[in-house]
């Protein structure tokens, strides 16, 4: 009797710790995705998305921005005072693709990397709106 | 007096006469009949100060007034980083069931499978004809006779939210917390930021992209009239076929 119920534990806890660590993974942007996945900055302001596939569709590799205008690390990037938009236009980060010749400018478009506030709650919401409609 | 040209003159209709104008007419009313004005109850004796209450109506607009509060929003640079809001709460005591400002998104299609997300900032117009003031039956909002801010006197406010069916902006909440339980708004941040000798609301100064631009539009060396008047720029205001005459103008830059 009481080692199945040690077992029950021990299956519990498993279901858990995979549990946290599925959450874990999804928190770091897909860090198991084989190409990085979607990555959403949030500083300094909220909300700006870099997708990877859109990139690698273009016929970028990893090596064209890793490990020298952006490091692997999530937040990496984001850690550093100097991720702005007058960064981007002296070319640093984006700015070096993004900067009117290899790709449009850092200072047109805004809202295609810029989903803001909205975006980021649709894109890190798990369909808890779709269901509270239902009830 | 003759009845054959009162027959000719133009019936003003109902658009022409606020909530304000019919309570002077109620009270001049009640001035000729004697109740007010020291009469007695049957006198018809004090008309001529009846009269002096009942004043000339003003005409549908009186501006620009001085100075004349206006924003300029420059869409295209709208990130929806929201900081404007979180700025405007804390400023103005907004409550989280209510807002003074918002966002709103829209996806514009390019065509081509091609889409563009679009961030339109709204707030109140204050606008030149304000829908909102004339339906107020206790003339709790008001435009301000100076600066041509529409504000509101909460204590007057009696909740019929006429005024919120009446905004062609949605830019007015009832706030139904204890003790306050009126219907609120933008103010241009006049209370907490103008009358103290800022120059920019708390959406504007907070904003990083400079897409909210707050001034006077009879400032000719404003930044926000130089905007609006650039011959080389398309300027539009919401809903204009309301013809409330709104005060937020946006462009794209």
């Amino acid at each position: 009797m009481k080692r199945r119920i040690f077992s029950l534990e021990l299956i519990l806890a498993l279901v858990a710790l995979v549990g946290i660590m599925a959450v874990g993974v999804g928190q770091a942007m897909g860090e198991g995705d084989e190409d990085g996945g979607k990555i959403i900055f949030t500083k300094p302001v909220k909300a700006v998305v870099f997708d990877h596939a859109n990139h690698l569709a273009q016929g970028l590799d990893c090596e064209s921005c890793h490990d020298e205008i952006f490091q692997m690390e999530t937040g990496s990037a984001e850690a550093g005072d100097d991720f702005t938009m007058a960064s981007l236009y002296e070319g640093k980060y984006c700015g070096a693709c993004h900067d009117g010749e290899t790709a449009f400018a850092s200072n047109t478009r805004c809202t295609v990397c810029h989903i803001g506030v909205k975006g980021y709650n649709k894109e890190t919401s798990t369909g808890t709106e779709e269901k509270k409609g239902h009830e | 007096m003759k009845i054959s040209n009162l027959e000719r003159q133009k019936n003003e209709g109902p658009d022409a006469l606020p909530s304000e104008e019919r309570r002077k007419f109620l009270k001049f009313g009640l001035g000729v009949t004697g109740v007010f004005l020291g009469g007695s109850v049957l006198s018809l004796t004090s008309t001529r100060n009846a009269l002096g209450e009942m004043g000339p109506v003003p005409p549908a607009g009186k501006f620009p007034y001085e100075p004349h509060y206006s924003m300029v929003i420059r869409q295209n640079r709208c990130i929806d980083c929201e900081r404007c809001k979180e700025a405007c709460v804390r400023t103005n005591n907004v409550p989280s069931f209510g807002y003074r400002t918002t966002i709103l998104e829209l996806e514009k299609d390019l065509g081509r499978g091609e889409k563009e997300r679009v961030f339109m900032p709204v707030l109140c117009n204050h606008c030149n004809r304000p829908p909102c003031v004339r339906v107020c039956p206790t003339s709790a909002t008001y435009k301000d006779k100076t600066n041509g801010i529409v504000m509101m006197n909460q204590k007057k406010c009696i909740g019929c939210k006429t005024c919120m069916a009446a905004c062609p902006y949605n830019a007015r909440y009832f706030d139904e917390r204890k003790g306050i339980r009126a219907v609120d708004k933008c103010n241009f941040c006049f209370d907490t930021r103008i009358s103290k000798g800022e120059s920019k609301t708390a959406c504007a100064a907070a904003c990083p992209a400079q897409a909210r631009i707050f001034g006077d539009l009879t400032d000719y060396s404003s930044e926000l009239y130089k905007l609006v008047h650039a011959p080389e720029k398309v300027v539009w205001v919401l809903r204009p076929e309301t013809g409330a005459l709104p005060n937020v103008f946006y462009m794209n830059d």
